[in-house]
């Protein structure tokens, strides 16, 4: 809603009591929501499965988490941009193509060219010789024991054996280090590709003078274009076992072996990112700027805030933010397919809103991002469990988004009534 | 307030859940008599004991659920349940047709909820791999069809139609159709979608070495995944080769619907042969008024019939084929009549 101009910016008129309330509320909400869905399924399930129910087991919580990150991640950017008053359709398919440009990378061994002068192909190919050359060594040997020998030939085919396995050693020692440098520099090219991405937005949003609404619209076309350039139409599948690094698979990974303190390390890493920019929010002057661009754009210019670079950096920042969701997404999916962002963009705002968000700016929190990513997932997965069918979990899906938006309106005319 | 508003939400949900479980409840043991075993439909050897069979709960994962092919499968797939006995079929496909991570998520959450068994299409060879892992490592079989998997080791069996055939079928069926001349548009459907590309290698192979005196105008349009959006595309190539096109093949149903309605709206509909892949009650009207000249058809009935009837082989302790066939064949407008074909042309579809 587009307030006339008349009326006065809200937050500075706020009674003390007041912005308390508020305060409370917009943590309360979102966590109310995510309570109530949770046990709704744990009760549900409990009730359908009996003994067999598994909706509220430790395992079950952690698969959520993993399959909550990528949106959650993304959605902590578009929390900046949306309490800066704009909005990013884009972030979808930017997430694509940043997992494209990562594959891509790992696949054409980026990291490993430019820093070590080798491709992972030919230490690979390395490894496969020498184990061919150690099973020769072991039926030469196995040869010598079955007929007459003598203690010197058994002796140095021992040590050639060993000297085999040793190169072998060697050369897989040296494809795990080239695997984490081709998986630091195509993680280096997603978080540059995202912020890229966002910056191209914030410079269009900013010097145009159009609508975020319609110029990601756009953007999200080109983006899509341009991981199907990358990819050249199909899907880029970088080799599984020769190039992609197990830490970037274990990233999302609900294998018991790759968790990290009981959840999987990329959830931490969103966790952390998570506080990092909640205290950007609280105790920077650029936040005092992006909350005073969404609740005011004009106000803003004329108490002397430079809009146009400020938009700039807030596209950027949650352009990054766009990036780790590449790096998610690719963990996933091991491969970088350039459809698979279309559709996510809605689901982050939706994150978003749901957290307590106002979708015309100037409010939004962190938690309430994260929790609102978590009722989406939780929702997917209790339809999972329950043996709901899509129809259900999109409608459920829907009337939450929906009482979110209407709670929003309820609240702020029900603060607007307020002296 | 805030309380109550989301009480109201949650109240909302109620209904909600309910309606949405209603249609399938779960099989309730009393509901299932052990009726069942005298049927004689146990492996053979056990008809005298009578045994309660172990109950298995089967997860079946389609690409997507919308496709009307996915639903006969489905249909397939409760067929077997109904004649195995006391198999219970949770049918779930990811939200959105082309979601491959939706598709982990849902391998995932039946990994959690340890049903007997998971039959999955993969939406995509290698990226599902790391979830059936997780199945693997959970005791849980996996059973892949429509689609295939990299890692084979590490499933059951594949049953699925062999698409490079299907597509063989098709060129050979246009070419055919052609009388051996003229110039063919081949659509593809999607950017990565392997059972499609396979059918697209298929039908570029038969058109190249059975017919030498046709020329392939355009193999390398992307129709997407939509009628709409095939309609689109194919009225832009036949702007584009105006008078030039002889025969056309698409590659999928919803590309075929597209095609259809173009060559209708063109005014070509029965001067351009048009081969398609997967029926419609459209094209099946196209074949009978001479619009459509040959459809090639899977067997979506048995692939989700042999799935779960594999599936079940499997945790019997029975030893089960890596690769299962499903069949493919071509409708023609001769053909199109016998009851067999009638039979695929309209295959039976879950309710």
């Amino acid at each position: 809603m587009i307030e006339p101009p008349t009326t006065q910016p809200t937050s500075g008129y706020r009674t003390k009591s007041n912005q308390n309330w508020m305060r409370v509320f917009n943590v309360v909400g979102p966590f109310l929501a995510l309570t109530a869905v949770v046990l709704f399924f744990a009760i549900a399930d409990g009730w359908m499965n009996g003994e067999k129910a598994t909706f509220l087991t430790g395992r079950n919580l952690m698969t959520i988490s993993s399959q909550t990150a990528t949106v959650a991640v993304a959605a902590l950017g578009m929390t900046v941009i949306i309490i800066a008053g704009g909005i990013d359709l884009s972030a979808g398919t930017a997430i694509a193509l940043c997992a494209t440009v990562l594959a891509w990378s790992l696949k054409e061994d980026l990291g490993p060219r430019w820093f070590a002068n080798e491709t992972t192909a030919s230490v690979a190919k390395s490894i496969t010789e020498a184990k061919g050359d150690l099973k020769q060594i072991e039926r030469e040997i196995e040869a010598l024991a079955g007929g007459e020998y003598n203690t010197t030939q058994v002796a140095a085919k021992l040590m050639a054996k060993s000297d085999a396995e040793e190169t072998i050693r060697q050369h897989e020692r040296r494809l795990t280090k080239l695997k984490s440098l081709s998986a630091a520099v195509a993680v280096g090219m997603s978080l540059g590709c995202g912020a890229f991405c966002g910056f191209v937005n914030g410079l269009l949003v900013s010097y145009l003078r159009v609508v975020p609404f319609i110029v990601t619209l756009g953007t999200m076309q080109l983006y899509l274009g341009l991981s199907k350039q990358v990819a050249r139409e199909t899907t880029v599948r970088p080799d599984r076992f020769s190039q992609v690094s197990d830490g970037l698979v274990d990233l999302l990974s609900v294998r018991a072996d790759a968790l990290w303190l009981g959840l999987p390390s990329g959830v931490w890493l969103t966790l952390l990112l998570a506080a990092l920019l909640a205290a950007v929010l609280h105790w920077t002057v650029f936040s005092r700027y992006v909350f005073a661009l969404g609740s005011n754009e004009a106000t803003a210019r004329l108490c002397g805030i430079n809009v146009r670079w400020n938009k700039i950096a807030v596209y950027t920042l949650s352009g990054l933010f766009v990036g780790v969701g590449g790096v998610y997404q690719f963990s996933r999916l091991t491969v970088g397919n350039p459809t698979s962002g279309s559709g996510l963009e809605l689901r982050i705002i939706a994150a978003v809103v749901i957290g307590g968000a106002s979708l015309s700016g100037g409010r939004g929190s962190v938690l309430g991002t994260l929790l609102g990513a978590l009722i989406m997932s939780v929702i997917a997965n209790g339809c999972t469990m329950l043996g709901l069918q899509n129809p259900v979990q999109d409608m459920i899906l829907g009337v939450i988004i929906v009482a979110a938006v209407a709670l929003d309106q309820f609240r702020q005319r029900a603060v607007s009534r307020k002296p | 307030m805030t309380a109550q508003f989301w009480t109201a939400c949650l109240l909302l949900l109620v209904p909600l859940g309910c309606g949405g479980a209603q249609p399938q409840p779960p099989p309730g043991r009393a509901e299932r008599p052990d009726v069942i075993i005298p049927m004689g439909l146990l492996p053979g050897g056990q008809a005298e004991t009578p045994v309660v069979p172990p109950k298995y709960t089967f997860a079946v994962i389609p690409k997507g659920t919308t496709h009307e092919f996915w639903k006969s499968v489905h249909a397939g797939a409760e067929n077997a349940a109904k004649e195995f006995g006391d198999v219970k079929i949770l049918w779930k496909g990811p939200l959105l047709e082309n979601d491959r991570d939706g598709q982990i998520s849902v391998v995932q959450d039946f990994v959690t909820k340890k049903v007997d068994g998971i039959i999955l299409a993969p939406l995509d060879k290698q990226a599902l791999v790391d979830a059936v892992k997780d199945a693997q490592a959970a005791n849980i079989p996996v059973l892949i069809f429509d689609s295939a998997l990299q890692d084979e080791s590490l499933i059951v069996s594949y049953v699925a139609t062999d698409n490079l055939k299907g597509g063989q079928l098709a060129g050979r069926q246009l070419g055919e159709s052609m009388g051996g001349q003229g110039n063919v548009v081949m659509l593809r459907y999607n950017t990565g979608s392997e059972s499609t590309e396979q059918r697209e290698d298929g039908f570029l192979e038969a058109i190249k070495s059975g017919f030498p005196n046709i020329k392939v105008l355009s193999s390398n349009e992307y129709a997407g995944t939509t009628p709409e959006s095939s309609l689109d595309k194919v009225t832009q190539i036949l702007t584009k080769h105006k008078g030039e096109v002889n025969g056309i093949f698409a590659v999928c149903e919803p590309n075929a619907a597209g095609v259809l309605k173009a060559l209708e709206e063109s005014g070509l509909a029965g001067k351009v042969k048009f081969v398609a892949f997967d029926p419609n009650k459209e094209l099946i009207q196209g074949m009978a008024d001479g619009k459509v000249h040959g459809i090639v058809l899977q067997d979506p009935v048995t692939m989700g019939y042999e799935s779960v009837k594999r599936l079940v082989a499997h945790l019997n302790g029975e030893k089960v084929e890596k690769r299962i066939g499903t069949g493919e064949y071509v409708a023609t407008p001769e053909n199109m009549a016998t009851s067999e074909m009638d039979k695929l042309l309209k295959p039976q579809q879950f309710e």
